[in-house]
Parts: structure tokens; C-alpha cells; sequence
């Protein structure tokens, strides 16, 4: 069958294909939105943590009641969580992953000028604690490790993600070049030292597009400056409920009489945190998908108890086909064929609305900019959803025996 | 006549009972999305304070010695520099001080741990908001017990305080606590008198501690020179003079961060534009500013615009609506096809009837009340679809979807929403049905 029969066909009849075409057209848009919205959710939370999350304990909300802890309390305190039995290695950070009360947000700024924000996380020996594999070049040395304004005209060493190197970069390896601060471009910067894989940002909202792994390590001896203090403990995975306990009595023991009047520092694994830290994420996306999935089932049965209708029509029709010769295969073919033709006119129609659509509504909302590349995403979807919704129909109208021509309905 | 085309519209419906039941579900789902969204819309940008809101003003100087900074980390992180309007404790002193609007008062959040008197019952970690006596007649806040405090005692800085009935009860297990006292920090606040529970949604007069708050708003309410005496500090700031060295642990200090925000209200369009020139003039004389580049601001900032200015109405409940609007549309498409496919099966009883001398409009009119009877009978079903629509949004934590509540002008809006579009879809099928030629229809039966 040609394409003519199929287009001569619809003109005749133009009030069915044309609802189909509407509600494919108002489908596909819903849809490609919808699963951009689904995925912004999602990403954070498929994206590489970077860490070895299991084994890992995390201290927080250690609140001085004098304002600030000094490096010797900082240092005390680290000493104390080394002897707890079942403790493998013990930093102390001014932030850490999966840890919301300090975001450390920075800016860089490569050779291109192009300019990245990320997340920096700083502390003591965290690449050994929490178990970030290198990929190049080396960690930190120990004299490395400074305090707040310790290198005032010389660049501080900085270990980045593989990521931010390629967005840095390009394509020129990124080790012992040179980034500089888009707030002061003339002065001198950090210096790449090290690279690893990944390293997943703690600022979820910004962990989207492609930017969860913007982020950063930087030496900084902990204590002495008002920023909060944290702890990162890694633990025997024989002894993770010992270490727990051990862990919390110790914080207890060193810091509790020195916390602010209503204060608990919290002690807890990394996994119970990323467990709470994604459970608003899993309600939201939860409801997308109810929403997609309710817009699919609509789409369906409505393309469903068109086309079945329609087929019925033209029983007829198809039965004098039938008896003048075409096969089973040719009737089923020519309905599919039809039903492609209808929904891949809606898909396109679809896609450019739901691309002018969202750029429409971000000039007066703030919203992400839809990337083209969910259009096709939608719109196969849609051809799926579509052939799958007129094989009922269509198998139907194969099974007519020509037999149907002679009589009189 | 009518009547008899409503009977004809309910026996279609009944003809075919499990297609009746598709349409009339795909209707509801498509009304309850659509309420849904639009009811929290409806909560979220409605008028926070009505009747007053119209009248108040927010006052604004920007006296802070410090270059306006512009960090480029913080905006290449996502992050927006909030500016709440709020002014360091001089410059509020004497906005209050020249009285030149009919009301005006000082509004700044604090924390602190609310003790009764006897040290026996503790709320941890509150928030308290320490203002001026204008604030509980300005806001229209209603007094259970008690009164509120008096200018005079705003002056003399004494230690009373205003709870609200909840605090009243968790504190001294009655709700009349007039004449009992709260310790705060190491001063005992007499308690003059006791409201019902405030708060208005959104929280238009402190943004700076969240625009919608779930669980209430602040419970205690106290002079904010008593609070300072009692070296209580405001929770949050806006910039600080550059002398200043403060970190995010040591308590704000008042006098040189701009952590005050000053409500005025001002009655008529006269006093509105007396008192922004009273306010320009005010900024052009500080002159200590010439040394940090900065020309003389002021602003004065009516409530709608106020909360239009910070956003405060998330966009993703205005995107929310956009999408079940379409969602909406996309099932009432569905209904119409699916409503054409059963009444053009009828084509041939529809012949006999144009033949046997039925009317064109009595068909329509059958058909018409048919496809508005099943939207009404998805506007029944739409309405627990939509109650748990809500319940869904109530179980999203992001701190504004908790609000979510149907009230009885949105139950009406949605029935009317599904008549009109019940009208609006049947009006295609029904006409196509009613074009039926009769000759044609009999001859091929």
C-alpha cells in the first residue's frame, strides 16, 4: 500500500485520525516534559558518590557552645575516635559528602575561561577515609595540609573529579595545571594535583545536567576558624555496629559538655544518610511516574477505542480486500502502517510543542531549559505506545474472513 | 422535550455500561489532576492577610558601610543573593522614632529555648518574634487574654511577652497564662497576654525564616528592645557593615548588620507617596555611605509586590498546573474521541430517528446531555481522586505542598469546571452525530 491510499484514506474520514493526532500530539509533550522532570529527580540520585559508602560513619552538628572549636580540640577529638576498637581512620573536615550543614561552594575557572561552580570538600586525609580511588597523580602531602589563608600566593593543591577536568580542560590533561579563581582570574589559583573518577556534590539541587560531579578536595588543617567541625570514621565492616557505639560514646566523651545548650551531634552511616537525603526526591518522583504512567494509560485507551471503532467501520472494506486477495499479513500490516503514520505526524507536531512549550513558560518561570535530546526520547515512546495500542484493533481486523464482503452487514 | 432527551442521554449511557465507565474515569482523572494542581496554587498565592495586606508597606534603607558584594562563586553554584530588605537597629529606631505612617513596627525572628517560669516545662529551639507594640493591632492579631503591650513599655524595655494559646498550654497546662512568666536566656518575660495561634501563609513579614510554614509560625511575641537587653540576637541578616567581624557562630549583632525589617501601614495613596520621600530623604542623608560607592537607596514595598519580588510562589506549582492543564485537555480529547466512536455506532438508529421526523437540535441536544452527564459523573468521581491528589502532595516534603487543602470554593469550581467542559467536549461528537444523513444511514443498515 502506498503512502496515497493511506493519506486519500484518512481525508475521507478526517474526524478520527484528527483525535488521535490531537491526543498524540498533547501525549508526547506531557510526556517529554514529564520524564525531564522524573530525571531531575533521579540523577542526583544515580549519580557515582565517588566514596566507599559502606563502612562509613559521619559526625555532625557538633555545635560549640563557645563558637568555634580549636585545632587542638579538633585534633583531641580525632585521637579519641582512632582508639574507639573496630575504627580504621578518622579525618576531620569543614565538609563532606552526604553532610548538608556546610556547602562549600566555590568557583573555577580553566584556561578557556570557561567558568564551573562546584562543591569543595575540606579536611584531613579524606581521600583515605573515605576511600576515594585516584585515577592520576597523587593525594595530599602532609605539609600540605594548612589552615584558613595558608596560601596566600601560592597556589593550593586541589584534587578534581575526571568531569571537571574535561570541563576545565578539554581534552589537555588537567594534572599540575593551573585553575584559577573566576573572582580574582590574575592571582594564583589552585593547582590540580590529583584526579579522581568521581565525587558526588552535596548540594543535590545543583547535582543536575551533568554537574553532579562538579566538585572538589582541598587540604585544610580543621580547628581555630568559626566554620562547623565534622568527622568522617571508616570502620571494620566485621565490627560496623561496635564502631558505632564506640564512635558515639566517644564523640560524647570529648565534645558533649561543650556543645551548645539543646545541641546532639549526630553519628550515623553514610547509607542511613543518603537513605534520608533522597527520601523527598523518592516522593517527588514517585508522583512523576504516577503521572506518566497514568498519561500513557489514558494515551492507550483512547488510541485503542478510536482505531477499534474505526475498524469496525470499515469491516466491509476489509473483507472485499480480503476476498480480492490480500493476506492476513497485508490487513495487519496496513493498519499498523496506518497508525504509525497518524502518531508519527502527532510525535512531530508533539515534539515542537513540547520544545516551544517549555521555552515559552521559562521566560516567566525559572525552569531547566528542556534538551532537545528528550524530544526523540518522547517521541519513540509515543510510536511504541502507539503500534502496541492499535495491535488489538488491527489483529481484529486481520482475523475478518473475506467471506464478509458478500454479505450484506 | 427535555426531558425526554435527558431520558434518551441516560439510556445511552446505560447501553453500554464498561465504555460509560472509561469515559467517565478518564474525565475524573483528568478533572482531579487539574484541581489538584490548582487548588495548592490557590492556597499558596492567596492574600496573606486580607483586608490589610493592601495597607501595609515594607520600609527600606540601605545604610550598610560595606562595597556591594558580588560573589561570582555563590552565583555560579546556583545560589541567589537574598536580600530581605532588612535594616541595622539605628535606622529602624528612627523610622520608629519619626512615627510618619498611621502604624509601624519592627519585626525580627529569633531562637531561643522558651523555660516557664518554675523551670519546669522547656520548648527547645523556638522561634520568637521580638517586635514592637504596633504589631498585634497593625496585623490584626486576635487576643484570647490579657493585652498587648504598650508603647510605653516598648521604651522602658520591659521584659513582657505575648504567647500564643499552644505555648500557653505546653508551658503552664492552662491557656490563660496571663500573669506567669517565661524565662528566655537568663530574663524572666511576664506574660501580659495570650493570642490565638498566628500566622499567615505566606509569612510575608519574615520571609527570611520560610515563606510557608507547615507547622505555625512563631509563638512567642516580645518588645525587640527587651529581647536585645536580654542578649537574644536576630536568627538571620542581610549584609553587615565591613567593620564587622562576625562569623556564622557568633550572635548577629543588630547595630551594624541589617537584620530588622520595619512594616509600616499607610492608608491612603497621599501618605504612601509622603512617606517614600520621607524614606529617600532619609538615605540621602547618610553621608557615611559616600566612602563604600553606593548612591542613596530606599524602598518602599507593598505586600504583593513584596512577595512577588522574592518569588515566593515556587514556579514548579505554577509548572504543576501548566502540565494537568494539559493533562486535562489530553483526556478531554480522549472523551470526545471516545464519545464520537459511540454515538456514530448509533448512526443508524440516529437515521431512523431523522427519518421518522426527529429534529436536528432535539439529537444534539441528546447527545449533548449525554457527554455533559458523564463529565458530571466524573466531576463526582474526580472529587476523592482529588482528595488524594492532595493527600499525595501533603506526603511531599518541600515545605509548601504540606498546605494543600480543599475548601469549599474550589468543590465548587471543580463541579463547574466539569460542566464546562463536559458542554465543551460533547459539542464536536454531537454535531457530527446530528450531520447524519438519514437516506444514507437507513440504506446501508
Amino acid at each position: 500500500m502506498s503512502l496515497r491510499t493511506h493519506v486519500s484514506t484518512l481525508r475521507r474520514q478526517s474526524l478520527m485520525p484528527l483525535l488521535v493526532l490531537l491526543q498524540v500530539t498533547l501525549a508526547c509533550a506531557i510526556l517529554c516534559n514529564v520524564m525531564f522532570l522524573t530525571w531531575q529527580q533521579l540523577e542526583p540520585m544515580l549519580a557515582p558518590s565517588g566514596v566507599d559508602t559502606s563502612n562509613l560513619i559521619l559526625v555532625d552538628q557538633l555545635n560549640a557552645s563557645t563558637g568555634q572549636w580549636t585545632a587542638v580540640e579538633v585534633q583531641a577529638g580525632a585521637l579519641a575516635l582512632r582508639e574507639v576498637p573496630g575504627v580504621r581512620a578518622v579525618s576531620a573536615a569543614h565538609s563532606l559528602p552526604m553532610v548538608f550543614g556546610t556547602t562549600y561552594a566555590f568557583g573555577m575557572q580553566g584556561p578557556s575561561r570557561v567558568k564551573v561552580g562546584v562543591n569543595v570538600y575540606a579536611g584531613e586525609g579524606l581521600m583515605k577515609t573515605l576511600g576515594i580511588p585516584l585515577v592520576a597523580g597523587r593525594d595530599f602531602q602532609p605539609d600540605e595540609y594548612r589552615g584558613p589563608g595558608g596560601y596566600k600566593g601560592a597556589p593550593m593543591p586541589v584534587i578534581i573529579t575526571q568531569a571537571l577536568a574535561r570541563k576545565l580542560f578539554g581534552n589537555v590533561d588537567a594534572l599540575g595545571q593551573r585553575v584559577a579563581d573566576p573572582g580574582d582570574p590574575a592571582g594564583v589559583g589552585y593547582q590540580v594535583v590529583g584526579i579522581v573518577r568521581h565525587l558526588l556534590r552535596n548540594q543535590f539541587s545543583m547535582a543536575t545536567q551533568g554537574r553532579a560531579d562538579d566538585s572538589t578536595l582541598m587540604p585544610q588543617r580543621v580547628g581555630d576558624t568559626p566554620m562547623p567541625v565534622y568527622y568522617a570514621v571508616r570502620v571494620d565492616p566485621a565490627m560496623r555496629e561496635v564502631a558505632l557505639r564506640g564512635v558515639r560514646k566517644a564523640i560524647q566523651r570529648q565534645f558533649g559538655a561543650r556543645l551548645t545548650a539543646g545541641a546532639k551531634a549526630q553519628v550515623s552511616f553514610y547509607d542511613t544518610r543518603s537513605s534520608v537525603a533522597f527520601k523527598s526526591r523518592r516522593a517527588t518522583l514517585e508522583l512523576f511516574a504516577g503521572v506518566a504512567l497514568t498519561v500513557v494509560i489514558v494515551t492507550v485507551i483512547g488510541i485503542m477505542g478510536l482505531t477499534g471503532f474505526w475498524v469496525q467501520k470499515r469491516t466491509r472494506q476489509i473483507g472485499i480486500r480480503r476476498a480480492l486477495g490480500a493476506r492476513r499479513s497485508d490487513i495487519l500490516r496496513y493498519f499498523l502502517a496506518e497508525n504509525a503514520l497518524i502518531v508519527g505526524v502527532g510525535v512531530a507536531l508533539g515534539m515542537a510543542l513540547a520544545y516551544f512549550g517549555n521555552a515559552w513558560l521559562m521566560r516567566y518561570y525559572e525552569l531547566p531549559h528542556l534538551p532537545w535530546t528528550w524530544l526523540p526520547l518522547g517521541a519513540a515512546l509515543m510510536l511504541l505506545l502507539g503500534q502496541l495500542a492499535v495491535l488489538g484493533p488491527a489483529l481484529r481486523a486481520a482475523a475478518v474472513p473475506p467471506v464478509v464482503a458478500t454479505r450484506s452487514v | 422535550m427535555l426531558r425526554y432527551s435527558f431520558e434518551l442521554a441516560v439510556h445511552g449511557l446505560r447501553r453500554f455500561p464498561k465504555s460509560t465507565v472509561l469515559v467517565v474515569l478518564t474525565a475524573a482523572l483528568g478533572l482531579a489532576a487539574c484541581m489538584t494542581t490548582l487548588t495548592l496554587l490557590h492556597v499558596l498565592s492567596a492574600d496573606p492577610l486580607p483586608g490589610r495586606s493592601q495597607h501595609m508597606y515594607l520600609a527600606w534603607v540601605d545604610t550598610v558601610l560595606a562595597k556591594p558584594s558580588d560573589s561570582e562563586d555563590m552565583a555560579l553554584n546556583g545560589f541567589k543573593n537574598k536580600n530581605y530588605h532588612r535594616i541595622k537597629l539605628a535606622d529602624a529606631q528612627a523610622l520608629l522614632a519619626a512615627r510618619r505612617a498611621v502604624r509601624q513596627t519592627v519585626v525580627v525572628d529569633m531562637a531561643a529555648d522558651e523555660v516557664s517560669g518554675d523551670g519546669k516545662h522547656t520548648q527547645s529551639q523556638q522561634f520568637i518574634l521580638a517586635t514592637t507594640s504596633d504589631f498585634i493591632p497593625m496585623f490584626g492579631v486576635s487576643l484570647r487574654y490579657g493585652r498587648d503591650w504598650t508603647l510605653a513599655e516598648d521604651a522602658a524595655r520591659t521584659p513582657v511577652a505575648v504567647i500564643d494559646t499552644d505555648l500557653a498550654q505546653k508551658l503552664f497546662g492552662t491557656a490563660n497564662a496571663v500573669g506567669r512568666s517565661v524565662r528566655l536566656k537568663n530574663t524572666l518575660f511576664r506574660v501580659v497576654g495570650v493570642i490565638q495561634p498566628f500566622v499567615t501563609q505566606p509569612r510575608f513579614y519574615t520571609l527570611s525564616v520560610g515563606a510557608y510554614s507547615g507547622d505555625g509560625g512563631e509563638n512567642l511575641y516580645l518588645p525587640y528592645t527587651a529581647a536585645l537587653d536580654a542578649g537574644l540576637a536576630p536568627y538571620g541578616t542581610d549584609d553587615c557593615d565591613a567593620s564587622y567581624k562576625g562569623s556564622i557562630n557568633t550572635p548577629i549583632d543588630p547595630t551594624r548588620c541589617a537584620s530588622l525589617g520595619v512594616w509600616v501601614q499607610l492608608d491612603t495613596p497621599q501618605q504612601v507617596s509622603a512617606y517614600r520621600s520621607f524614606l529617600q530623604n532619609y538615605a540621602e542623608q547618610q553621608t557615611a555611605l559616600a566612602g563604600f560607592d553606593k548612591k542613596p537607596r530606599s524602598e518602599l514595598i507593598g505586600v504583593a509586590d513584596w512577595l512577588k519580588q522574592n518569588d515566593v510562589v515556587p514556579d514548579s506549582a505554577r509548572l504543576n498546573v501548566w502540565l494537568a492543564g494539559s493533562f486535562l485537555l489530553l483526556c478531554m480529547v480522549n472523551v470526545a474521541g471516545l464519545l464520537s466512536a459511540r454515538f456514530l455506532r448509533r448512526s443508524g438508529e440516529v437515521g431512523i430517528r431523522r427519518a421518522l421526523g426527529a429534529p436536528r437540535h432535539a439529537l444534539f441536544l441528546q447527545h449533548v446531555l449525554e457527554s455533559g452527564l458523564v463529565c458530571l459523573v466524573g466531576g463526582v468521581f474526580a472529587l476523592p481522586l482529588t482528595m488524594l491528589g492532595l493527600w499525595i502532595l501533603r506526603q511531599q516534603n518541600n515545605g509548601f505542598s504540606g498546605l494543600a487543602q480543599l475548601d469549599p470554593a474550589m468543590f465548587g469550581a471543580l463541579f463547574a469546571l466539569a460542566l464546562a467542559t463536559g458542554a465543551l467536549v460533547g459539542l464536536l461528537p454531537a454535531w457530527r452525530v446530528a450531520r447524519v444523513d438519514p437516506g444514507l444511514c437507513i440504506k446501508s443498515e
